[in-house]
């Protein structure tokens, strides 16, 4: 395990830049969770670590020291690919047995064997062992090729959606059993994910990437509670933060072009009156779709509120975040 | 509910048509339009193999019409069997198996291996590289007996050039111990670019990312090429093999242009050997069970072959 640092990194695919001038320190012990949409540099990044491919400028560094001449054997990082990338032609014994086979480790066969064995039963896959690869579902090769990482025992764990083609269940499953492995060997992961409960859940550190540049990085709180931009607030939260013209409520500062109001940012019962125009009861909570002042507002009550269609609700902010026209953060 | 695609297809069936398909059932149409290709296939293929059973068990001579034809049972698989001539030009025949095989697939696969890496104008040397098989079998033997010419072939010249030895002083085609190895170098020279294809196509198949994962999970070049290239190549490897196999079994046009057989017989194939039983000495008869043999032969081998290959597709 190590502290990994990206350093001034940039990548550029013909004209496009897939990562444009990104630092990161990825503290030893830590998980890291990189938000973006699609494009945006995330995978790019984990690639970058694993020495997969090379930065056109800038340098990593692990455990201190540059890895920039170094393969992907040499680094010691331990990647699930998001296409699964399993061995077709063995088994699932066999897939997982791969790397410590690796001359570098000269793992002894009974230390392999238990290994596999503890590492199949924390992914569920024990009954599958002696399936070939290609005879699996999607769930269960993406859960092989995340066993294929936890088997070892690498300087970091590079993990690219790992979760994304799991069952509701057993993504809750493994993402509490991700964490815990993470939290009892102290091993250091960079997770992408588009999922912001993973984010949410998992990570000590949530870095947000924006067309190549990695425009916020702190705590997962840190990101929610104060994003530096629309992009960022976008990121996390659900139902995702309502953004209004800054006019709409009184009291918006100077520059501040737009307003943006998380559901609890949103007071309900006090202010002005919006007018509801769909309740979504989920359960454990409701859904009001509100229309403010010609607005849509979609917000959080109570799980047993007696509101319905058309009723008047008076609604009034609270704290909330103020945009200027680029959709930076003033307030 | 709109119609579905049958109901739509039955109402644009003109009435008359539709009359006369309606009394057919379905079991009915489908034989209609099988029984053209099943019609060809007896026709060429199933009736003459029974007929030359059928004719393997007689004396008849196809030259002499009016003979009266005498069931000999046995007797000509016998003969055959126990002819040395015959095991010989057997052996000549394996030897020309044997050789081509190794040799093609060892340089089909390396070839591949090469042009599969990125490289400029990989495509320009695949072209090049895959001309030998197009050309006509006879055109190639023709114009290697030329390369093999002692005295002003390009073949014994390279071979001089290198080995600093007289070009005239050896013979390809000439000499008793080098005719066998002058049919395998033409052979080879030909087909190689077709195991290279199919090499081709294998490892083209391999998803780079497994190559990646294997990089990750620090797999040196070597273990990357015995663990996961040769492995995910072998099926098609093994489909090169078969299909050179049975085609150099059947051997005929190449060798007799290159050599005609010679010298002597040392040379001759069973393919060649048969057809001059066949339609040189006109034993009929005898060229049958011969043949049949021959079909057991690479039948036999062909399908335990195919067994193998499959247990390498699932493995």
């Amino acid at each position: 395990m190590a502290e990994v640092i990206l350093k001034n990194i940039t990548k550029k695919f013909g004209e496009a830049a897939a990562l444009d001038n990104v630092t990161m320190i990825i503290p030893n012990g830590s998980f890291v969770v990189l938000l973006g949409p699609t494009g945006a540099g995330k995978t790019t990044t984990l690639r970058m670590v694993s020495g997969l491919d090379k930065p056109d400028t800038g340098d990593v560094l692990i455990g201190g020291q540059s890895v920039a001449g170094l393969a992907p054997a040499q680094r010691n990082v331990a990647m699930v690919f998001q296409q699964y990338s399993l061995y077709p032609h063995l088994t699932v014994r066999e897939n997982l047995a791969f790397p410590l086979k690796s001359p570098l480790l000269k793992t002894p066969a009974a230390e392999i064997e238990r290994k596999i064995k503890e590492v199949s039963e924390v992914l569920q896959i024990s009954h599958k062992l002696d399936n070939k690869a290609t005879a699996l579902s999607g769930g269960e090769m993406q859960r092989v090729s995340i066993g294929r990482a936890l088997v070892r025992n690498p300087t970091i764990f590079l993990m690219d959606e790992p979760l994304s083609s799991l069952d509701a269940k057993l993504r809750a499953d493994l993402r509490i059993e991700l964490k815990r492995i993470q939290a009892k060997s102290g091993a250091t992961l960079l997770y992408v994910t588009h999922d912001q409960i993973e984010a949410m859940t998992m990570a000590t550190h949530v870095g947000v990437l924006e067309q190549g540049k990695l425009v916020q990085f702190g705590s997962p709180r840190e990101i929610y509670e104060n994003p530096v931009s629309i992009y960022s607030a976008s990121r996390l939260g659900q139902p995702r933060i309502n953004l209004l013209p800054a006019s709409v409520f009184g009291g918006a500062p100077n520059r501040a072009c737009q307003i943006g109001l998380r559901p609890e940012q949103i007071v309900q019962g006090e202010g002005e009156e919006s007018f509801v125009k769909r309740v979504e009861h989920l359960g454990d909570q409701t859904r009001l779709h509100l229309s403010f002042k010609n607005h849509n507002l979609i917000t959080v009550t109570d799980a047993h509120t007696k509101l319905t269609e058309g009723d008047i609700v008076r609604i009034r902010p609270e704290r909330p975040f103020y945009f200027d026209d680029a959709g930076m953060r003033v307030a | 509910m709109s119609p579905t695609q049958f109901e739509r297809a039955a109402e644009a069936t003109p009435p008359i048509l539709a009359k006369k398909i309606r009394g057919l059932s379905d079991r009915a149409i489908a034989w209609i339009f099988v029984a053209p290709t099943i019609f060809l296939l007896l026709a060429i293929n199933i009736f003459p193999l029974i007929w030359t059973i059928r004719l393997s068990f007689t004396n008849f001579r196809v030259n002499r019409p009016n003979a009266e034809v005498q069931f000999v049972g046995l007797d000509n698989y016998r003969r055959i069997l126990s002819d040395a001539d015959i095991w010989l030009t057997m052996q000549t025949t394996a030897h020309f198996l044997i050789w081509t095989i190794v040799l093609q697939v060892l340089i089909g696969f390396s070839l591949a291996y090469l042009i599969n890496k990125k490289f400029r104008g990989n495509d320009l040397w695949t072209t090049i590289i895959v001309f030998p098989m197009m050309l006509s079998p006879a055109v190639v033997g023709n114009f290697w007996t030329f390369l093999y010419q002692p005295q002003i072939g390009l073949f014994n010249y390279v071979v001089g050039f290198l080995t600093h030895t007289d070009p005239s002083s050896f013979s390809m085609i000439g000499d008793v111990n080098l005719a066998p190895w002058a049919i395998v170098i033409v052979d080879t020279w030909m087909w190689t670019p077709f195991v290279m294809l199919i090499c081709l196509a294998g490892l083209r198949s391999i998803p780079g990312s497994i190559y990646e994962a294997a990089e990750c999970d620090r797999a040196s070049k070597w273990r990357q090429f015995w663990t996961i290239t040769l492995p995910m190549v072998l099926p098609f490897l093994m489909l090169a093999v078969l299909f050179r196999g049975i085609e150099n079994f059947k051997m005929f046009d190449l060798v007799v242009q290159l050599t005609g057989g010679g010298p002597g017989s040392i040379t001759e194939l069973t393919s060649i050997n048969l057809k001059r039983e066949a339609f040189e000495k006109w034993r009929t008869g005898y060229s049958s069970a011969y043949a049949v043999i021959l079909f057991v032969t690479v039948f036999g081998l062909a399908s335990i072959y195919v067994k193998a290959l499959n247990k390498v597709k699932e493995r």
